[in-house]
């Protein structure tokens, strides 16, 4: 069950809905960071472009010290 | 019969099969790989058929329906996420020590009881808790238990939900750091390693913040890589006569070391230490996890321990009580786990996509980690029972040497010499493992078994410094994390009181709020490490004790949502396991408090400490000391009862309103808005 899971994931990719750059790399490093937990900085980008043309667009600086807050500053993230 | 239909037989035949080959090898070895079958046989029926009647029947989920995460997607919290990815996300957020540590003490009652309760346990009960508190909080916008307590029962549960989780937080840090300072203690090569974390943590915190923004995997293989080359490296600290004595400490010392640590990670900035600590530990978890089960896979081990010992009438070594109810909340994580209505009605129902993937992941999720909690079990069972008890016991119960330990032990009717011990413990590169309570070095020694076989032998003592690297990694981050959240809910309870104490920008209330925390785990901590039965002994059913009731809770507010949305003729889905646990931790509460065996009930022991001090055989202020914490205990204990027994109230006080139609059936859910998604 597990391993099927990490496969699975590695083949599609990060986050869902329209994603830009198809490079085989990223997109494990997108798959890694999300199930750390981390949000993908181009998937967001593309969210921005269609979604509120009108947002500012964050640096990766900026998104990920929003990130960071939005974690860490909440409910647990963490179990026994 | 279709295929598909047959396919399914063959399956629940299997896991039928394996059930029975259990059954009937009592008393003789068994391979691991009919536990495992059973396990996985029975996970998958209970998937596809109980989840689906589950998701379609009693929820109704909807894929039409547009999630949270579609109608606010900001990015950060709010974010949909591929069903594969979100599955190791959750798994990896519910998944920590617990199911790892309970299931091995368990096994002083055999190997068989805590398998039963795991697999049966997780496919009628934790699976089911998860599973209904994600689908109620994807239906509230990503609502917190609490708040749902409140929304749908009233104010006073919320309020009494939320003090419960910050008490259960305080005992849950406590008795997890003690697990680590057992197995650390006069451990220069454990020490060394898990102090390598510290360093190569605020580096990778620097290359992700500073260096290179948000690069969390280039940061993360290289922190990975920096923390193997910890570990070989610790072997040579422990062998060099000059470096070893700085690196070898004392229980107390690691423990007022740990306390420092929590403090610490919780006042600087996350970016520093915890967050990048908090990768490590997830990719270290999923991959040893992984690698664990491949091990057993390959190696099948036999089974050693026998099925059922002679100490379910009460008397084990390892922790005080009979089978029921003491089975049911030392294995809490892995069949049933309160804590994970926490993440399920957090971070996880903002993530998903769709409403149909809330099965896979609450449900399938769970099981995942029952499936974990059958590998521990696994890998204690794999020992000589005389090992077991050896490495478990509380070196006051085995005399404080080998000679005498393999002496007590025979009389339990074990056999094992004082060599056997000894030599276990040169090849696992340390001086000694007598008496090393709290689970982590025994699962440390079955996993380095395992290792061993399946990757290469010969590497025992790396393997077995691994694991515990492996798992004092994952708890200390749940340290630091559990402190930083407790820390938030503190600020929370007190700006109610006085507003600017509430800010948690305004340092003096970060720093105060932290330190009250800290004392509060602190202190059972060091009672733990202090108490001359080991501290596991007391401090692990109160732990147990709290997160089933949080589990009672969890299911209180998942009876709720169904009755006021109108499916009371499913309600017993959620009314069964409640029951269950509830009839479980009540009587293992009420044991712990009132019973009048010095090593099972609290005041029981209050007594007999005092006795001790009037007869002059203990110390008077030592004799305080104890007598004072027993109280403590007691009064914790009977403070989680009573905090249970009133949402216990309050919830059917609410569901009788609705039954007889008082007051409408109706749920707070979010509005319906169709998805944008295709289909």
């Amino acid at each position: 069950m597990q391993g099927k899971g990490a496969a699975a994931g590695k083949l599609v990719g990060g986050a869902a809905g329209p994603q830009g750059n198809p490079a085989v790399f990223q997109r494990i490093a997108a798959v890694f960071r999300r199930i750390a937990g981390m949000p993908d900085y181009e998937a967001h980008l593309e969210h921005l472009r269609q979604h509120h043309p009108e947002k500012p667009i964050p640096t990766r600086r900026e998104f990920y010290e929003q990130f960071l807050e939005s974690r860490y500053n909440g409910g647990p993230t963490r179990c026994c | 019969m279709s295929l598909r239909n047959l396919g399914w037989l063959i399956l629940a035949l299997a896991g039928a099969v394996a059930w029975g080959m259990l059954a009937i090898h009592r008393g003789e070895t068994i391979s691991a790989g009919w536990l495992v079958l059973a396990a996985v046989g029975t996970y998958l029926i209970g998937f596809r058929f109980y989840s689906r009647f589950l998701a379609d029947r009693v929820f109704g989920l909807n894929d039409r329906r547009a999630t949270p995460a579609e109608r606010l997607n900001n990015g950060r919290d709010f974010v949909p996420t591929q069903r594969w990815v979100l599955f190791g996300h959750h798994f990896a957020a519910i998944a920590g020590a617990g199911p790892l540590v309970g299931p091995v003490l368990a096994a002083q009652f055999g190997y068989l009881p805590g398998t039963i309760w795991i697999v049966f346990g997780v496919v009628l009960g934790g699976s089911v808790q998860d599973f209904i508190i994600l689908f109620g909080s994807m239906r509230r916008d990503g609502k917190s238990l609490g708040q749902m307590a409140k929304e749908e029962t009233g104010p006073i549960t919320g309020l009494l939900a939320m003090v419960a989780v910050l008490a259960i937080m305080v005992i849950l840090l406590a008795v997890l750091a003690l697990v680590v300072v057992n197995a650390l203690k006069d451990s220069p090569w454990g020490v060394f390693t898990i102090l390598c974390t510290i360093p190569v943590a605020i580096l990778m915190g620097f290359w992700m913040k500073v260096w290179r923004p948000g690069r969390t995997l280039e940061a993360s293989v290289f922190g990975v890589a920096l923390l193997l080359l910890a570990l070989v490296g610790g072997r040579y600290v422990a062998q060099s006569p000059t470096l070893a004595p700085w690196f070898t400490y004392s229980g107390p010392t690691i423990a007022y070391g740990i306390i420092a640590y929590g403090f610490i990670a919780s006042v600087l900035p996350v970016w520093m230490l915890l967050c990048p600590r908090d990768y490590l530990s997830t990719f270290m978890k999923i991959g040893t996890i992984l690698l664990l089960a491949l091990g057993i896979m390959l190696v099948l081990p036999p089974i050693k321990l026998p099925a059922v010992t002679r100490f379910v009438d009460g008397t084990g070594p390892v922790f005080a009580g009979k089978l029921f109810p003491f089975a049911f909340i030392t294995i809490a994580c892995g069949a049933i786990s309160g804590f994970h209505a926490l993440v399920s009605s957090g971070t996880t129902p903002k993530m998903l996509t769709r409403e149909s993937d809330a099965r896979l992941i609450g449900y399938g999720g769970m099981l995942m980690e029952s499936f974990v909690a059958v590998m521990a079990i696994c890998a204690a069972a794999l020992l000589d029972p005389g090992i077991y008890f050896a490495i478990n016991a509380p070196l006051s119960t085995l005399g404080g040497n080998v000679q005498s330990a393999a002496e007590v032990i025979r009389q339990w009717g074990f056999s094992v010499t004082p060599d056997q011990i000894q030599s276990l413990a040169a090849s696992v590169g340390e001086k000694t493992l007598l008496g090393r309570t709290g689970g982590a070095p025994s699962l440390a020694v079955g996993m380095a078994h395992i290792f061993s076989s399946a990757f290469g032998t010969g590497l025992m003592a790396l393997w077995y410094h691994f694991a515990i690297m492996f798992e004092a990694l994952f708890i200390l981050t749940t340290v630091d994390t559990g402190t930083r959240v407790g820390r938030f809910m503190l600020q929370e309870l007190a700006g109610q009181v006085w507003a600017p104490l509430g800010r948690t920008s305004w340092y003096p209330s970060t720093v105060l709020a932290s330190a009250v925390i800290v004392a509060g785990w602190g202190y059972f901590l060091v009672q733990g490490v202090l108490d001359p039965l080991g501290g596991i002994n007391s401090l692990w059913p109160l732990f147990g004790i709290s997160n089933q009731l949080l589990a009672s809770v969890a299911l209180c507010v998942g009876t709720t949502i169904l009755i006021k949305s109108g499916k009371a003729r499913f309600a017993w889905v959620t009314l069964l396991p409640l029951a269950w646990v509830v009839a479980a931790t009540f009587t293992a509460g009420w044991q712990k408090v009132f019973a009048d065996d010095p090593r099972l009930g609290f005041l029981a022991h209050a007594s007999s400490v005092t006795q001790q001090v009037a007869a002059g055989t203990m110390e008077a202020a030592r004799g305080a000391r104890l007598i004072f914490n027993d109280r403590l205990d007691a009064v914790i204990t009977l403070a989680f009862l009573i905090v249970t027994l009133l949402v216990l109230l309050a919830s059917t006080r609410e569901w009788m309103l609705v039954l007889t139609r008082r007051k409408p059936a109706k749920a707070q859910e979010s509005p319906f808005v169709e998805t944008a998604y295709a289909g």
